[in-house]
């Protein structure tokens, strides 16, 4: 019988070199090209995918190039920026998606939080009432705007055919100004409440039982537990599953194709939306690869400091 | 004594030599991905197609068509599959489609990349500009010369569908390039509701309107007027070109690429006034984001008096299977009028309808083909067999005859509106002019804008588009 392989080992590089190689093996393969080898082709496509694009992008942003007008991408140094930064087009798009993102991430983490608290109570039917308030999540958001279009429709769709059961009159709610942002948001509420809630819940599962039995040997208030033990120590999680969906609602594009294609007007157009138009209906090659680093340096500015007050929270 | 090499730390120099490697990575994926260059370098102009078709392949071949989702796509495959085949056996007929709102970006994408899915591009008529000037189509002057009876068609039609630069309305010039050939010609109908406003259809646009207004007032549950509302496509523009036309107001003016202070005119206000505050309360409640589907859908289930839609788009309008209006075609008939627009102060119609273009990027053998296919379809006969399976043709003797005129009560409206038409401009900045009007129009049409602002953005906007050509940075916004 031969002798236990240690698992572990103060000195890997010693049991590394006294190990004899396998049969078979080339001798000029060691462990280290053995790990490049292998790491090679998800290098290489991390680079052809993700990293070249982006340089990719970087270089052109400071070009007018244009993909179907060809010829040379000639260098206009801050040009491209310049102009989307001083542009009231921008700052229109710019506040509709603040707008956007305030309250659609607002509404699911105020509702994904009530739903999971309420199931974390529940002793009974918790993993099945957590798989259905998933399934929305689990949907493709053009189909999610598809058939939420045609529930909004204001003829023919159902949610008005209920209000008109109710005694209340139609609502225009894809083709006015104020509801149609609101059904934006609406809808991707509806889709991604199921996200916070999923988060939320794995925090409130986590909170140790025995704080909640303390607290009730001291005969606190339900209130007085949820605001002392609960929230604290939920929310940083939050904070994280709010990150990921701030980021998300911030390059909403599917959704407003979809419902409003950017309307009544340009009423609902993101950023991500105008970037579409100015890259794909002039073909503004040079212009859209700027809107978009910026809107990259946007997000990652945002979230170095959102990140920085996480570490706060924590340290705290 | 030797130390063991330790795990996880690499040397200076061998951090040196793994940088020059992801350096090299990074230059190797970079110059893959940019190819050799020369498609950058290439002169952007149309390449010429021969005057005469080469020899065709005898192998089996599949020439695609791109267009977009609509009945007149799977009538083309259906007919060419049943026709072409009788004369090149070894050919089969693809139309690919895409949704309307991905039409445009479908086929320029494609373009970008210099490398088509397609033999036969069907552009816009607005769209040829656009690909003419970045080389993507080839110029058929020479092959129409040789090929095609031009004398057979209305010019204006051959203008519109082929020619660039742009044709003043209804004129061709016949020294200018011709890019392609026409497939399907297409204007507005007005579909109106003999049982509810009478059999004859109004004659004037303030008639019209009176008539919708009446005939809402009268029905309950109906409204007055359905029309292209979207701010997607061309829908709301077209609309309001159609008005603009017709109250004798121009979109610009062509030879001095003025905008500003043309649309905008005392007719154009005029048109945008009457489109906005006479026009629209007439419509059903939410319909501002309305086109070719929900206009159908209304008139159909009998939820409007009078409605305006694309005659390629109006057949379905006469299935039982699809209508409230009758169980057989003659019920529905019995109800729903076709007629041509009505005039006011001029009696412009727009044009719709696409035409042929060959890709230069398509595989020689493809092209030649492509060019056979378009001298089969332009002849007289196969024109007229075209009208019968349910095309518009655009040769004039297609377009008179039996085989067209009974095909749908909506032919003889596309006859008498031909040398009516007015087309939008055809220039290479088409996409960005029609987008700035789509959503100024639908801003008005659902109270975002005021009438007035919509317009004057719309003059000032589109002036910034045609005038920004040699501005540095931030081109397209």
């Amino acid at each position: 019988m031969s002798d236990p392989v240690p698992l572990t080992t103060d000195h890997p590089g010693q049991v590394a070199s006294a190990t004899p190689p396998a049969p078979g093996r080339s001798r000029r393969l060691g462990d280290r090209g053995l790990a490049v080898a292998f790491i090679s082709p998800a290098m290489l496509l991390l680079l052809a995918m993700s990293v070249f694009p982006l340089l990719w992008a970087l270089y052109l942003s400071f070009t007018d190039y244009s993909a179907t007008r060809g010829g040379p991408a000639n260098f206009i140094g801050f040009g491209n920026y310049t102009a989307i930064l001083t542009s009231a087009q921008v700052h229109t798009r710019a506040l509709t998606t603040l707008i956007y993102v305030v309250g659609a991430v607002g509404l699911q983490t105020v509702l994904g939080f009530g739903i999971a608290y309420l199931i974390s109570r529940r002793t009974h039917g918790r993993g099945v009432l957590t798989t259905l308030f998933l399934v929305p999540m689990m949907l493709s958001p053009v189909v999610v705007g598809l058939f939420w279009r045609f529930m909004l429709d204001a003829q023919f769709g159902v949610v008005n055919s209920m209000l008109g059961s109710l005694g209340l009159g139609q609502v225009e709610w894809l083709t006015r100004q104020r509801t149609a942002l609101l059904s934006l948001i609406v809808v991707d509420t509806w889709q991604w409440t199921p996200f916070i809630m999923l988060i939320a819940l794995a925090g409130l599962t986590a909170v140790p039982k025995y704080l909640y039995e303390a607290a009730s040997i001291d005969r606190a208030s339900e209130w007085f537990r949820f605001r002392t033990i609960t929230l604290p120590l939920v929310w940083p999680l939050l904070l994280i599953a709010v990150l990921f969906r701030a980021i998300e609602a911030f390059r909403l594009f599917d959704l407003v194709y979809i419902l409003t294609n950017g309307g009544p007007g340009v009423s609902t157009e993101t950023l991500s939306f105008h970037i579409y138009k100015v890259a794909f209906l002039g073909f503004n090659t040079g212009t859209a690869s700027a809107y978009g680093i910026l809107m990259v340096l946007v997000v990652i500015v945002l979230t170095q400091l959102y990140l920085r007050y996480l570490n706060k929270l924590k340290e705290g | 004594m030797r130390h063991p090499r330790r795990i996880g730390r690499v040397s200076a120099s061998g951090r040196k030599v793994r940088l020059a490697t992801a350096a090299m990575l990074l230059v190797a994926t970079t110059v893959t991905a940019c190819g050799d260059g020369k498609d950058d370098d290439a002169k952007a102009s149309a390449p010429k197609a021969p005057a005469t078709i080469p020899e065709l392949t005898k192998d089996p071949l599949t020439l695609s068509f791109i267009w977009f989702d609509w009945p007149p796509a799977k009538a083309l495959e259906a007919f060419a599959n049943a026709e072409y085949k009788k004369e090149r056996s070894n050919a089969t007929i693809k139309v690919n489609t895409v949704p309307n709102a991905n039409w445009h970006d479908a086929m320029f994408t494609q373009f970008a990349a210099r490398k088509t899915d397609f033999d036969i591009a069907i552009l816009d008529s607005q769209h040829i500009g656009e690909a003419v000037t970045n080389g993507n189509i080839l110029d058929l002057t020479d092959f129409v010369k040789n090929n095609i009876d031009v004398a057979a068609y209305n010019p204006y039609l051959l203008a519109a569908y082929g020619q660039f630069p742009q044709a003043e309305t209804g004129k061709r010039d016949e020294n200018a390039s011709l890019y392609g050939l026409p497939l399907l010609g297409d204007t507005w109908t007005m579909i109106y509701r003999k049982d509810l406003i009478g059999d004859k259809p109004p004659q004037t646009w303030d008639q019209m309107i009176s008539a919708a207004e009446k005939c809402q007032a009268d029905n309950p549950g109906v409204s007055g007027l359905a029309f292209h509302q979207a701010n997607g496509s061309d829908a709301a523009a077209v609309t309001y070109n159609t008005v603009n036309g017709v109250y004798g107001g121009n979109l610009w003016d062509s030879k001095t690429r003025k905008i500003d202070g043309v649309i905008n005119d005392a007719a154009g206000q005029e048109a945008m006034d009457v489109l906005v505050n006479k026009m629209k309360p007439l419509t059903a409640k939410g319909s501002g984001n309305w086109f070719i589907d929900e206009v159908n859908a209304a008139v159909a289930q009998g939820k409007a008096c009078i409605a305006f839609n694309w005659i390629a788009a109006s057949g379905g309008l006469l299935d039982p299977k699809q209508s409230t209006l009758g169980t057989t075609r003659e019920q529905i008939l019995d109800k729903l009028g076709f007629a041509t627009l009505p005039s006011q102060k001029t009696n412009l119609v727009p044009l719709g309808g696409m035409g042929m273009h060959v890709s230069a990027y398509s595989a020689t053998a493809n092209q030649t083909e492509a060019l056979n296919f378009m001298k089969w379809f332009e002849r007289a006969d196969i024109q007229k067999k075209w009208a019968a399976a349910g095309g518009v043709p655009s040769r004039t003797d297609a377009l008179e005859s039996p085989e067209f005129l009974n095909a749908g009560p909506f032919n003889q409206v596309y006859t008498d509106s031909v040398p009516r038409m007015r087309d939008m401009w055809n220039v290479p900045e088409y996409a960005r002019l029609v987008n700035i009007e789509n959503t100024n129009v639908n801003a008005a049409l659902n109270g975002a804008k005021k009438p007035k602002d919509a317009l004057d953005d719309i003059a000032k906007e589109q002036q910034g588009v045609l005038d920004s050509s040699g501005r540095k940075g931030g081109g397209g916004l």
